[in-house]
């Protein structure tokens, strides 16, 4: 049985595969000779040595050199980054990472590390995501779906503070909330810049337009840059905490107060997310005259969970003193900043972003305002606008939209009102056919219009529920999974324990139809939201069980806010229940009221007189804030003359001159690349 | 091949024009057209009359704009939106121009209202609800999407289904209820619902064909599918409960790779033993064959037995020596006997079941 003649390279779309065009195909820079008629074919030689020959088998040139050219083939070099960047290659990039960015690599680094005070050793510094530690603090809690509290997140950071010093050797252990706190303020910041820039030049679209999307998420910063370029002028330029919190450990606290070079300090992150750690292997957080990684290595919560396991250290059980907020494991001198443990502002668990900017932007109107929040269809898409109390028009529109479904919602929606084209090439020629009559969507106003701000996170429930956070614990889930040593349940690939299920979930169709079957049933989509709840509960603490209060009126006044971070702290510091605490669900919207969009909420996102007690923090977050922005952006120059002149700390703002702008930006910004995922000169038309 | 069968397949019209292999081809369920699609990258349209005999003629030709192959195509329930799958990735919705359908000029235009992006390579099978307000797409990055129509041809993605761990050739959404089925390279068939409270969700995956699954077909009543594969067979799926699915019945009747079905009404009256009629159901792929079968209930029937089934029609090389890649009856009343076809050699045709 032949093929028929129509076997075209048409089919091959339909018929091969997993390859996609991998985006660094070799380029020859000793070019080949230009082909003699005739000369047909040619073999590939391989040497003693491994390097591969290719071989003109000219039927035509068989002359005196003995069988035609030989060319020796230039090796492909591909960098980790060029196969993170990548979506085509059979390597799958989290293979490729677990290699290099796993708890083993942490651990054989702190093995080789030689003694403090030795040359060569690098000060180990851990910090942690505060939704990290919620996962933990959940899931840790002990049986029991509800009825048990989850830890407090103050408890659990000092557990994990325990187990890293005392039994990994760690010297500092970190949780990122105060690199959050400056990427907040660095966040509103350029909100208001991009604001005044299209507000000045409506005609421009160039760097920095409205809206502005959040740029904390690496999942969605990852995915934007390669299949929705059009969307990065949107994304902000601010740095993510993580980054951020690379900045502060190797620029600021190295430097300053450890009198080491960033390359003499091991910077590990823990984070909810595999993502970050691609987003740390960006040469864009390389130190190049260090040669050094603002953060060396990103290990999940689950892959910390593992190192504790390995190491016997359980820790569900309490430490000393944990109920002590310890600001710094820190035992040198006392000059160095005491970062505050668990800033939490109120908003998400996400970061607050998008509630960090409405509080900016109703701290900087001169009108009361008021706030009007929509849930589209689920918690996962919420729209919020604020409006002006007495004329009820339009300050500000924002959204927080998490996962991959609303994502695209959202990427449909910016790219429909600010009039730039969505999506990659095809596209650009099908669209040239749309007529303008459903097109005009920017000026319509009411229900469609435009967003200032849009919080976006790639994962189903924000970074609560990210792909590196703990399983559910048992209780919750469907029969059918693996189970670690303490019960929980646990995807050990999505986990990052085996690495060769990666690679082989590629290879082949005739796959197990039992894997197959497993895989459909074993996580059920409720309980994995049930669950990813749960951590959101941790992550507000045990004070914020209850649901916040809901107004049956869709609108309240809103109490020009302080724009001031709230302490959490298991111990006396808490936070005011039922206040702020927008960890609890939203009302589940009406299901199949579609077309409406889901029932109108409100929260009291904006809590007056909640403050008081976090009045004292606040003061500390402030004036280390100005710290930061003195030691590390202020010129020199004008430093020097401070110290000598003997002036205290200012406010940051005092500090903020054309200098000291740049060297903020260099710190506290970053920029985005189009990934080219077409093939480059194959001309193959299907 | 010897066998006697009860009806036979009549030609009734040969549409070429396509310049390159046709993919897909979908009657519209309320006008008197048909669609093709092509690796050409177009759209062609086909009016017919049926008085006094079916006649058809060239309607429009749509360009599309797609970069690639154009390789499915799909009618909402009320016929006045076409939807595109191609190998650029992307969807593309079209509409009539103009309001006014007896303005002969305005009607043959098709402008693209709008584009679903979102795969990330070649979709390969676009479908709607029955109500018309959800739209399923699937492509060869695994995913199948689920998109809802709103007001002003703008559409919302409802859920992006990775549940497949292979190419999605086909969606096909129940005729009555909002359950929608995708077959897959994977070999397997999977079956989705939407939680009302959280996203939409695999609720059972149809695991017994040996090879790729190209195809499904839901029966008129709702209560069986039928998958077509690479195996060669096609399979019977019946409701078992409200949301099990079970395999009753293998067919084998093809030599080569099924790449289609579709399941009919079938005309009325044509039960062998006085059963309820399931209708008729026709088959087609790489041995250029089409198979018709007839199909009814036992009146004795059990949860789990199978439709009483009968071969009733069978027709070689139906495109020459081509492959044929799509096979759809006619939605009309009193027509159900038309099925159209399309195939490598970029023809489409038409053909009547009629009694031997």
């Amino acid at each position: 049985m032949t093929f028929s003649g129509a076997l075209t390279l048409t089919d091959l779309n339909d018929y091969i595969t997993p390859s996609q065009a991998c985006i660094k195909p070799v380029e020859q820079s000793n070019a080949p000779k230009a082909r003699t008629p005739g000369d047909a074919t040619t073999e590939i030689q391989i040497d003693a040595s491994g390097a591969y020959y290719e071989v003109g088998q000219g039927t035509t040139s068989r002359d005196s050199n003995g069988g035609g050219s030989t060319q020796k083939l230039q090796t492909a070099d591909i960098s980790l980054t060029d196969c993170l960047a990548c979506s085509g290659c059979i390597t799958s990039a989290e293979s490729v990472l677990i290699t290099l960015q796993s708890h083993t690599e942490v651990l054989s680094v702190l093995a080789a590390n030689p003694s403090p005070g030795s040359p060569g050793h690098r000060v180990p510094v851990l910090s942690i995501a505060p939704q990290s530690i919620a996962s933990l603090a959940a899931a840790l809690a002990g049986p029991g779906p509800s009825g048990t509290p989850p830890i407090p997140l103050a408890h659990m950071l000092n557990r994990v503070r325990a187990f890293a010093t005392h039994t990994l050797g760690f010297a500092h252990v970190f949780d990122t909330t105060f690199a959050r706190e400056i990427v907040l303020r660095e966040h509103v910041r350029e909100f208001f810049e991009r604001k005044e820039r299209s507000g000045s030049s409506s005609g421009s679209n160039g760097g920095g337009a409205l809206p502005m999307l959040s740029s904390a998420c690496p999942g969605w910063v990852c995915y934007a840059e390669k299949t929705h370029g059009e969307m990065l002028p949107f994304i902000a330029t601010t740095k993510s905490p993580q980054q951020v919190m690379g900045t502060l450990v190797k620029e600021w606290l190295a430097p300053h107060y450890w009198d080491k070079h960033p390359d003499e300090v091991y910077h590990v992150t823990v984070m909810p997310c595999y993502d970050k750690k691609l987003e740390a292997s960006r040469s864009d957080f390389y130190n190049e005259q260090y040669a050094t990684r603002d953060v060396d290595c990103v290990l999940t919560t689950g892959e910390l969970l593992l190192l504790a396991q390995e190491h016997g250290i359980d820790l569900s059980l309490p430490v000393p003193n944990e109920d002590i907020s310890l600001s710094s494991t820190s035992t040198s001198t006392s000059v160095t900043p005491v970062l505050p443990d668990l800033l939490s502002p109120p908003g998400s668990s996400s970061g607050s972003y998008l509630h960090s900017l409405m509080l900016a932007v109703a701290h900087t109107y001169p009108h009361p305002l008021t706030l009007e929040s929509k849930a589209i269809r689920s918690a996962d898409y919420v729209e919020h606008t604020l409006r002006d109390a007495s004329s009820g028009s339009p300050v500000f529109r924002g959204a927080t939209c998490y996962g991959f479904r609303n994502l695209q919602n959202v990427v449909r929606r910016v790219g429909r009102a600010a009039g730039v084209q969505v999506g990659r090439g095809a596209a650009g020629r099908l669209a040239g056919g749309l007529r303008n009559n459903n097109r005009a969507g920017a000026a319509t106003g009411g229900a469609t219009a435009a967003y200032d701000y849009v919080e976006v996170m790639a994962c189903p429930g924000g970074c609560v529920g990210g792909g590196g956070q703990l399983r559910a614990p048992e209780r919750k889930a469907v029969s059918n999974t693996n189970h670690d040593a303490e019960g929980f349940v646990r995807d050990w690939t999505a986990d990052g324990v085996q690495p060769s299920a990666s690679a082989s979930n590629i290879s082949s169709s005739q796959e197990d139809p039992n894997t197959v079957r497993a895989a459909g049933t074993a996580e059920a989509p409720w309980s994995s939201r049930a669950w990813t709840r749960e951590v959101e509960r941790a992550y507000w603490g045990a004070a914020h069980q209850a649901p916040a209060e809901y107004e049956p009126k869709p609108k309240h006044s809103l109490p020009t806010p302080p724009a001031s971070p709230k302490p959490r702290d298991g111990g006396g510091v808490g936070i005011d229940a039922g206040e702020g605490g927008l960890g609890a669900e939203l009302p589940a919207p009406e299901c199949r009221d579609r077309a409406k969009g889901g029932a109108a909420v409100s929260r009291r996102w904006f809590s007056s007189g909640a403050d008081d007690q976090g009045a004292g923090l606040s003061i500390v977050v402030e004036s280390l804030v100005a710290r930061v922005t003195r030691e590390l952006c202020a010129p020199v120059r004008v430093r020097q003359r401070q110290e000598e002149e003997g002036v205290g700390f200012g406010s940051a703002d005092t500090w903020v001159d054309e200098m000291s702008e740049v060297r903020r930006r260099g710190l506290f910004r970053t920029q985005y690349r189009v990934v080219e995922s077409e093939v480059v000169g194959l001309g193959v038309k299907w | 091949m010897d066998i006697v069968l009860s009806h036979k397949i009549a030609s009734v019209a040969e549409l070429a024009g396509h310049d390159d292999r046709a993919w897909h081809v979908a009657w519209n369920p309320s006008k008197p057209l048909l669609a093709t699609c092509s690796a050409d990258k177009s759209v062609r349209l086909y009016s017919y009359t049926v008085d006094p005999s079916p006649r058809f003629s060239l309607h429009t030709s749509i360009p599309t704009g797609h970069t690639k192959t154009v390789r499915g195509i799909a009618w909402s329930p009320s016929g006045s939106t076409l939807a595109t799958a191609s190998f650029d990735a992307n969807i593309g919705i079209w509409k009539r121009e103009g309001q006014d359908e007896n303005d002969e000029e305005a009607a043959r235009e098709w402008e693209c209202v709008s584009i679903l992006e979102g795969h990330e390579t070649e979709c390969k099978s676009v479908a709607w609800s029955c109500s018309g307000t959800l739209l399923a797409s699937c492509s060869r990055d695994k995913t199948v999407w689920v998109w809802e129509a709103q007001p002003d041809a703008d559409f919302e993605c409802m859920g992006v289904l990775m549940e497949h761990t292979q190419d999605v050739k086909y969606v096909a959404w129940h005729p009555t209820e909002e359950i929608l089925a995708s077959a897959s390279y994977d070999d397997t068939i999977k079956l989705y619902l939407d939680d009302p409270s959280e996203d939409w969700f695999c609720f059972s995956t149809l695991t017994g064909h040996s090879s790729t699954v190209w195809s499904l077909a839901w029966s008129p009543n709702g209560q069986y599918l039928a998958s077509a594969s690479d195996d060669c067979t096609i399979r019977i799926w019946k409701r078992i409960t409200k949301h099990e699915w079970e395999c009753v019945l293998v067919l084998e009747d093809h030599e080569r790779t099924v790449y289609a079905i579709t399941w009919g009404p079938g005309k009325p009256g044509t039960t062998q033993t006085g059963g309820e009629s399931l209708g008729w159901l026709a088959s087609t792929g790489g041995d250029g064959r089409i198979n018709v079968w007839a199909f009814e209930e036992h009146p004795d029937s059990t949860q789990k037995s199978p439709p009483k089934h009968t071969l009733i029609a069978r027709l070689e090389n139906a495109h020459g020596v081509s492959d044929v890649n799509s096979i759809a009856w006619c939605p009309r009343t009193g027509y159900e006997d038309l099925i159209a076809t399309v195939g490598d050699d970029g023809v489409a045709k038409i053909w009547k079941v009629v009694s031997a």
